[in-house]
């Protein structure tokens, strides 16, 4: 019993760290007002340019992890043309951009011949006698370097959107765009920042999912965490450490799974599959029964905003 | 300079040099003009998705030739179409009631799934005399598909829960329900593959006799004028019509809003179940573990370029009918990945939800005064 755990939550920051980026992701893009449906596409084209990489190029795991972001980072200029600029639905505008993704990583990747295909990918860091401790070393020490990366990262997003201009102005865009454009904040071009931005976190995610811990690149991979990290922002109410504790809360669910598997208690498989998914919604259905879920949100989110247009 | 009389002036001690793009919102779209749009933002998609087909290696006389000249001249060919299209234009019904009361409902695949699995019970415990067994496995069906959709429109009436989200995820619930089976209890006991055994005669619906068709595309077909006839003509259409346009105006007068989003999503989950059941029934005569793949977007993307319209839908779907099967013969004979499909929805999607801020907006240029002036 006491392996298990260890071994359950040496696993939990790897199964985790795709949902916290993600949703780090996904509050910079919703605090300046923009719904991010399309978080399940920009894993996609993460995980596979990360993938890309490591096949075309070398075995530059780090690379492979920037090249996801930036590749994230340039589609997301597609949604924020359709959404800022033209003024699309953002429901649709996100939902066409995961089909897009999908189209397209579906499209390259099998062009290129790099589904399924085994890579090196991200070691963990050698922290010498620290990883070696008994119990506090699994759990603590023998992790690669993104999840080290993390909880800085964390930090640095809540003080960035908390403490600076830059993120006053940002979410100022996402409360209240007609303010925010009257008092001269660019409103359109903080949005595609922000979408850029955001989306570059959600494609490292991806990258992370095919570079760090799949290692291998098999279409559709993200299998829906893309959906999980959007319930995830409204569960962290669009606080960053909250996102984070959301975060170790699915990544502990998932981590369960073959862990359970592992010391051999036999469960229906697909069923036990379903839980992820299950306890995201239930954990929707909570945020709404206590009714005060959504008094945090962005007050324009969703709403595409036109000068012309302002009362 | 009539423009500049007509257009808005911004109120400021200096008048800016350079001209600048103003934006205004169309009060009243006539009709020709929505025609000119929708077609335009198709001309771009589509010339974007030849773009990327001729960038991936298939000529352009090969694109002739795959998507119009073998659709008119190859009775297979057309057939494959239609046998496609059935199913098409009842999932594409689906997302168009849905979306009519502004309900997204993106759950289409799951009930997809959950009607299938209704039917193929029905099919492989052998339930109820053959002669109406298809009748019983269309009922269990379109009851399946709207218990599916109920969970979702429950808590979205109930508690607010956004529909989006939880329609989705669903989907990933569905699917690893049907794996369980499929793996499980319902596995091919003559093959091991992992899908149910096939259909007993009795058990699909009857050939056309003309190449694979079946009467999947007469339901489809039948559907189509009943969801016409319901949200055109009857009390229904009108409700939806208000729901779609002003839900707050329509409670406000005393219209029942909540009902009619419940029962436009419940007729929206029987529809999808049904979709399931017509490709089970009907094209693959057994449940398999990919029968859907593709349906719940392609849906989404007929309703919106139908503009929810259920005669449009029919047309719309015979049209991705056309692209399914041209990209069928493409990775056949061009090596073009299946994935290929979707990308040119996707992007044909993109084009006409793009064009369509020229159908809202009125896009100007103002000239700008000399400084000295």
């Amino acid at each position: 019993m006491f392996d298990f755990l260890v071994n359950w939550l040496a696993n939990v920051p790897t199964f985790a760290l795709p949902y916290a980026l993600a949703a780090l992701g996904l509050i910079i893009t919703e605090k300046a007002g923009v719904l991010s449906l399309g978080a399940e596409g920009f894993l996609l084209i993460g995980a596979m340019s990360g993938i890309g990489v490591l096949l075309g190029v070398g075995d530059y795991p780090l690379l492979a992890l920037t090249v996801a972001a930036l590749a994230a980072a340039a589609l997301s200029l597609v949604y924020a043309l359709l959404v800022v600029t033209l003024r699309v639905n953002q429901v649709i505008g996100g939902l066409a951009l995961v089909f897009l993704a999908q189209g397209m990583t579906g499209v390259i990747a099998t062009r290129a011949g790099w589904t399924s295909r085994p890579v090196d990918g991200l070691h963990t860091v050698p922290l010498g006698s620290l990883a070696d401790i008994p119990v506090l070393g699994p759990i603590l020490f023998q992790h690669d370097p993104l999840v080290f990366a993390t909880v800085p990262l964390v930090a640095l997003v809540a003080y960035v959107l908390d403490r600076t201009m830059f993120g006053l102005r940002l979410r100022a865009v996402g409360d209240g765009p007609d303010a925010a454009d009257a008092a001269g904040i660019r409103v359109a071009l903080t949005r595609y920042g922000a979408i850029a931005l955001g989306s570059a976190l959600v494609g490292l995610a991806g990258g992370y999912l095919s570079v760090g811990v799949a290692k291998i690149w098999v279409e559709g991979m993200s299998g829906g965490r893309g959906w999980i990290a959007v319930a995830l922002v409204i569960f962290a109410r669009w606080q960053p450490w909250r996102a984070l504790g959301g975060a170790l809360l699915f990544g502990g669910i998932e981590a369960l799974i073959p862990r359970i598997a592992a010391i051999g208690v036999a469960l229906p498989q697909y069923l036990v599959l379903m839980t992820p998914y299950l306890a995201t919604l239930a954990v929707m259905i909570w945020i709404c029964l206590r009714q005060d879920g959504r008094s945090l949100e962005p007050r324009a989110l969703g709403v595409a905003h036109l000068r012309e247009e302002r009362r | 300079m009539p423009l500049l009389s007509t257009a808005p002036q911004r109120p400021g001690p200096r008048l800016p040099g350079r001209g600048r793009i103003t934006v205004e919102i169309r009060q009243h779209v006539p009709r020709w003009y929505q025609g000119v749009v929708l077609a335009c933002g198709l001309v771009v998609g589509m010339g974007l998705a030849t773009a990327i087909l001729v960038a991936s290696g298939v000529g352009l006389s090969d694109l002739l030739q795959e998507f119009v000249i073998v659709m008119v001249t190859s009775r297979g060919s057309l057939t494959a179409v239609l046998v496609q299209a059935g199913p098409l234009a009842i999932v594409g019904l689906a997302a168009a009631v849905a979306f009519r009361v502004r309900f997204w409902n993106i759950g289409i695949e799951g009930q997809m799934i959950l009607g299938a699995i209704a039917a193929t019970a029905i099919a492989i415990h052998d339930v109820g005399p053959a002669p109406v067994r298809l009748g019983l496995m269309m009922l269990a069906a379109a009851l399946a598909g709207m218990a599916w959709v109920l969970i979702p429109a429950v808590l979205k009436i109930r508690i607010g829960l956004n529909e989006v989200i939880s329609t989705l995820l669903l989907n990933y619930v569905a699917f690893n329900g049907l794996l369980q089976l499929l793996y499980g209890p319902w596995q091919d006991p003559v093959s091991s593959f992992p899908n149910s055994k096939q259909y007993d005669l009795a058990e699909r619906l009857g050939s056309l006799g003309w190449g694979d068709l079946t009467w999947a595309l007469p339901l489809a077909g039948l559907l189509t004028l009943l969801c016409w006839w319901l949200l055109n003509v009857s009390r229904f259409g009108f409700l939806s019509r208000v729901a779609e346009a002003n839900p707050r105006l329509g409670e406000g007068q005393g219209l029942p809003m909540t009902r009619v989003m419940l029962a436009a999503a419940l007729l929206s989950g029987a529809l999808a179940g049904l979709a399931g059941f017509s490709i089970c029934a009907g094209v693959e005569y057994r449940l398999t573990q990919s029968f859907f793949n593709g349906y719940g977007f392609s849906g989404i993307l007929i309703a919106f370029l139908a503009r929810n319209n259920p005669l449009a839908t029919f047309v719309t779907a015979v049209l991705v009918g056309v692209l399914y099967v041209a990209g069928q013969s493409l990775q056949v004979f061009y090596g073009i990945p299946s994935a290929m499909v979707q990308l040119i929805q996707a992007v044909i999607v993109i084009g006409v939800a793009a064009s369509d801020f020229f159908l809202r907006h009125r896009v100007r240029w103002v000239p700008g005064r000399r400084p000295d002036v």
